[in-house]
């Protein structure tokens, strides 16, 4: 018979990236269990303020990476153990633009991918979620 | 012991060459004790080329795709336990389901359908998750 498996909360070191208890809502940023760690739609939020980002796509795009790379580390995990990443766009003709930044921080062994666009809350211009295996 | 994360297949691969640069994604990236596959679009797997046709046509492609990638790494069609489908248009869902449900032997995954702006003008994207 197999251990049973607990879960776990994944929370950010930084407390201004724990955006849903700052804005008290109903999610956790990230929950760990068994092998993996199950992050929460991330979006542009300036590591100094706690407030959103909405510069260039670009800058979104690596903001959003950047913290999601913070959580990954604050739970001893980290981008290299990333499996599994859905991007989501508000404008799909923002693709290209992802894709140049997406590739300075997946530079080898990418994750597996899915890229798509629909509405976004926020005036976000992106929001990205992942997979990750646990350190 | 820390589970293993092993690179199936890349994305150079998987098609979709030519002359643009491979996208910065592996197709198949094996984590623990599960297959993660990337959101696939319609390709000839043999010339890499892109097809864009209908969305049963797209459908049919990507699934005969998904089953060779699967089988290749030792996984297949009946170890899926879940499939995320985006569609250009949720008025297409029973043009993709016609497809779909001849591939997957009984009982079929878990699965979502989406209505969704996908890139590169493809109509259908298609993605899972299966046991290793």
């Amino acid at each position: 018979m197999t251990e049973k498996l607990q879960r776990s909360v994944v929370e950010p070191k930084n407390p201004r990236l724990n955006v849903s208890r700052s804005a008290n809502l109903p999610h956790v940023p990230g929950i760990r269990v068994g092998d993996y760690i199950f992050l929460s739609g991330m979006g542009p939020i300036d590591p100094q303020t706690g407030e959103r980002n909405h510069g260039p796509i670009a800058e979104q795009i690596r903001t959003t990476l950047s913290n999601m790379q913070h959580m990954l580390e604050s739970a001893g995990s980290s981008l290299q153990r990333v499996v599994r990443v859905h991007v989501i766009l508000a404008d799909i003709s923002h693709a290209q633009e992802m894709e140049r930044v997406y590739r300075e921080l997946f530079p080898i062994d990418p994750p597996a991918r899915t890229v798509w666009s629909m509405q976004l809350r926020f005036g976000n211009g992106c929001e990205i979620e992942c997979v990750a295996l646990a350190a | 012991m820390s589970p293993k994360r092993e690179v199936i297949v890349s994305s150079a691969r998987a098609g979709d060459a030519g002359t643009r640069s491979a996208p910065s994604l592996s197709t198949l990236v094996r984590g623990g004790d599960f297959i993660f596959v990337s959101g696939l679009t319609a390709v000839d797997l043999r010339s890499g080329k892109r097809m864009r046709d209908t969305t049963a046509s797209e459908t049919r492609q990507i699934l005969t795709n998904l089953k060779q990638l699967l089988e290749a790494a030792g996984s297949s069609l009946d170890k899926v336990v879940k499939v995320n489908v985006l569609l250009h248009s949720m008025l297409e869902a029973p043009n993709m389901n016609e497809v779909y449900a001849r591939f997957f032997p009984e009982p079929p995954p878990a699965r979502t359908v989406c209505g969704a702006r996908v890139p590169d003008g493809a109509k259908v994207i298609i993605e899972c998750t299966a046991l290793a």
